[in-house]
């Protein structure tokens, strides 16, 4: 009974805080003078209620799911890792620099996924050794290095990687490193493939090895942990390089899979975003590699649903986004209340033996 | 009782509105509140829904991966009598989405993609900024400034018809001066790509290294960083403690005469948006619309230099949107007046006299279309001092 109930209670929380999310929502736009029946509906009917829409809603969560990934595994291993941003950014440039390769396709995307995820883990680094074996905080150095990362972007994307025709963007990616649309005429492609794969062999590895086990104790007590004969370093290290990894994935799937232009905006107008969107989904997905697939999912659905909200209910786009950050905030609560007790009771400890 | 059922049906009837076709504006990430493109596009739909008893529906982008499923999306849905993308950045999801609804209409702004169904209304940039760089170089020469400016965004092509028609007409400016006045003048052009469309920052700062350097007027070609260019000229104008120009601004693509309290914008390089959304929309409801390329000029009030009744038009449109008040108006109409009046009014004429040679035909102004035309146009008018 209590084991069940230990698996059951977060969903039973998650379901209660979206009822809540959403009521919160019909309450804001009822407020304003928008009918929210209307609303949901055109909401929930596009982004789950037809294939199309499912299949909007399945390629908006192909990049979340794996920034997710990075910010969970870090929290797993008690660390906050903001830095998905800037490594997806680098994961992105590196898809696109590797469109200079000759390589027939299949092989072509393939060694510009592994190129993007090394990108990533690259930008990881530096944080994660400073982190490692300097003790700085990982929040304060990714922070820095997001930062870093958008104005390096900036510079490659006016003038490295530029498209000599159409100074807007970057060169599209070539032809034969682009992912297959798994459907034609939606925007789905098979980086939702590799995204739920990597997902499954995350949780594989945090809760089926030795190394993740140890990674997960390190999260859980550090102390403890180091006790048992766990390298705090080793830790980090791996933490870092998995999430640098995952971050780097989710910038190329993106330029690698979305039509029609496969390739990164000036301004960066088509990947910005996706990192810090990560944090909110791993919060919703309870920090769990498997939790996060369907709350990548609704997440996207949230986003593919939110234009048949202006366009079939006439709620405005800016009222359609305080609706969204209402239900995502309610959503991520119980989390956010899970950690904030973590780190009251470490606080406390540290304070105590002080 | 039938009788009941029947009045009950046409009151429902009366009561639902019924329009005559519906509109999609789908905008791209700069989105409403830029004062210019943007909002220019909705004031044009705005303005055919009112006329023609269509309804709009506006949908904006949080990203630009959401260009192409929010134009599939509106397709889909099979309501609209008409898409509009306003902007460039949605040519290349229109150009994917438009094949696969045939018979869809669909029309999108400053950008040609060549599709049956698809309206592709472009404009003749290089005719208006002929006649603002004619009036620059007119000042600059009577002001005995050294230099006229221009601030401009990212190097594409549709730029090339701004930067082109500018040199032209500052040349064409120069030579008018010489002839009335008899006299010759030196004047040169500062011009910089500053490689954003967004980065306010980059165009004050721009646009203050051309007025250090005796700069008459900067013509903003960079959309939203005209807030820094004006903020530029502005604190140019404190810094010698004044209130009008010169040095000046020139507004670009809505009339921004009005900002900055009406005397700091000397004229501006209208880009009727609101003209090519109006036009399509009519197009549909009269049923002549048909795919192809529209090109808005001179001619049919596509690009323009801004004139009184502009002014007026556009107050509206700035205190619509929150940026003057009602206050302001008779105060900003005052200063503008009083700021065109104290320029000689041989130079507003001879505008007039450039306006109407090309409307004849007389004058074509050149209009490059890549690089390497671009480049031609700079060896033919380099204006360096």
């Amino acid at each position: 009974m209590s084991w069940a109930w230990r698996g059951l209670r977060p969903i039973l929380e998650s379901i209660l805080a979206g009822a809540i999310g959403l009521g919160a929502g019909a309450l804001i736009m009822w407020a304003w003078g928008y009918n929210p029946w209307p609303a949901y509906a055109a909401l929930f009917r596009e982004s789950f209620g037809s294939s199309y829409g499912l299949a909007g809603a399945l390629a908006n969560a192909t990049p979340l799911i794996l920034t997710a990934l990075t910010f969970a595994v870090g929290a797993r291993a008690g660390l906050f890792i903001i830095g998905a941003e800037g490594m997806l950014y680098m994961g992105a440039l590196s898809a696109v620099a590797l469109s200079f390769a000759r390589l027939p396709s299949g092989l072509h995307t393939l060694v510009a996924l592994l190129c993007a995820a090394a990108g990533g883990v690259l930008w990881s680094l530096v944080p994660a050794l400073l982190r490692a074996y300097r003790g700085v905080h990982e929040v304060i150095s990714t922070i820095m290095f997001n930062w870093l990362s958008h104005f390096l972007a900036f510079y490659l994307v006016a003038n490295v990687l530029v498209d000599p025709v159409r100074a807007e963007k970057t060169l599209s990616v070539a032809r034969t490193s682009r992912l297959p649309l798994l459907i034609r005429g939606t925007d789905l492609s098979l980086g939702i493939a590799v995204a739920v794969v990597l997902a499954a062999l995350v949780y594989l590895f945090l809760w089926h090895t030795v190394t993740g086990y140890e990674l997960r104790a390190a999260g859980a007590n550090p102390h403890a942990a180091r006790y048992a004969g766990v390298s705090p370093q080793r830790t980090v290290l791996l933490v870092f390089a998995l999430g640098g990894a995952a971050a780097g994935l989710a910038g190329a799937v993106e330029v690698m899979g979305r039509p029609p232009t496969f390739a990164v905006y000036s301004g960066l107008t088509n990947i910005a975003g996706f990192g810090f969107d990560g944090i909110g989904v791993a919060m919703i997905g309870r920090i769990h590699p498997l939790g996060i697939i369907p709350a990548s999912v609704f997440y996207g659905g949230l986003q593919a649903g939110a234009r048949l909200m202006q366009m079939e209910a006439g709620v405005p786009f800016e009222m359609v986004r305080a609706v969204q950050g209402v239900i995502v905030l309610a959503l991520a609560l119980p989390e956010l209340t899970r950690m904030f007790k973590v780190f009251l009771r470490t606080w406390r400890a540290r304070r105590s033996a002080a | 009782m039938k009788r009941v059922g029947l009045v009950f049906l046409v009151a429902v009837l009366v009561a639902l509105p019924v329009f005559a076709g519906r509109v999609a504006l789908i905008l791209d990430v700069g989105g409403r509140g830029d004062l210019s493109f943007n909002d220019m596009g909705f004031k044009g739909t705005e303005e055919a829904c009112a006329a023609f008893n269509w309804e709009m529906v506006e949908i904006q982008s949080a990203t630009s991966a959401d260009y192409l499923p929010n134009i599939r999306n509106a397709a889909r849905t099979g309501k609209f009598d008409l898409i509009i993308c306003v902007g460039f950045l949605l040519a290349d999801a229109l150009n994917t989405v438009a094949p696969e609804f045939p018979h869809q209409k669909f029309g999108i702004i400053d950008a040609v993609v060549p599709q049956p169904n698809v309206l592709s209304i472009v404009f003749e940039e290089q005719e208006g900024s002929a006649l603002v760089g004619a009036l620059a170089g007119m000042l600059a020469a009577e002001y005995g400034y050294p230099y006229v400016g221009v601030v401009l965004g990212i190097e594409i092509p549709v730029l090339y018809h701004f930067e082109g028609g500018y040199r032209f007409g500052i040349d064409w400016g120069l030579k008018k001066y010489a002839e009335v006045t008899g006299k010759a003048a030196a004047v040169g052009l500062l011009w910089v790509y500053t490689g954003t469309f967004s980065d306010i920052a980059k165009g004050k700062a721009a646009a203050e290294a051309q007025l250090e350097q005796g700069a008459v007027a900067v013509y903003n070609v960079a959309g939203p960083l005209g807030i820094g260019i004006l903020e530029a000229v502005s604190a140019k104008l404190a810094k010698e403690n004044r209130e009008a120009g010169p040095p000046f601004m020139i507004g670009v693509d809505a009339n921004q005469d009005w900002m900055g309290d009406g005397n700091k914008v000397v004229a501006s390089m209208m880009k009727r948006v609101d003209v090519g959304c109006y036009t399509a929309i009519q197009m549909v409801h009269e049923g002549t619309f048909q795919g192809g390329v529209l090109s808005l000029g001179l001619e049919n009030k596509g690009v323009g230099i801004s004139r009184y009744p502009d002014l007026l038009d556009f107050i509206d449109f700035g205190i619509k949107a929150g940026a003057i008040t009602e206050a302001d108006r008779a105060r900003i109409i005052a200063n503008w007046e009083a700021m065109r009046a104290a320029i000689p009014a041989w130079i507003w004429e001879a505008v007039d006299e450039l306006e109407s040679k090309i409307l004849a035909g007389e004058i074509v102004v050149p209009k490059p279309e890549t690089r390497e035309e671009m480049l031609a146009v700079r060896a033919q008018y380099p204006l360096s001092r």
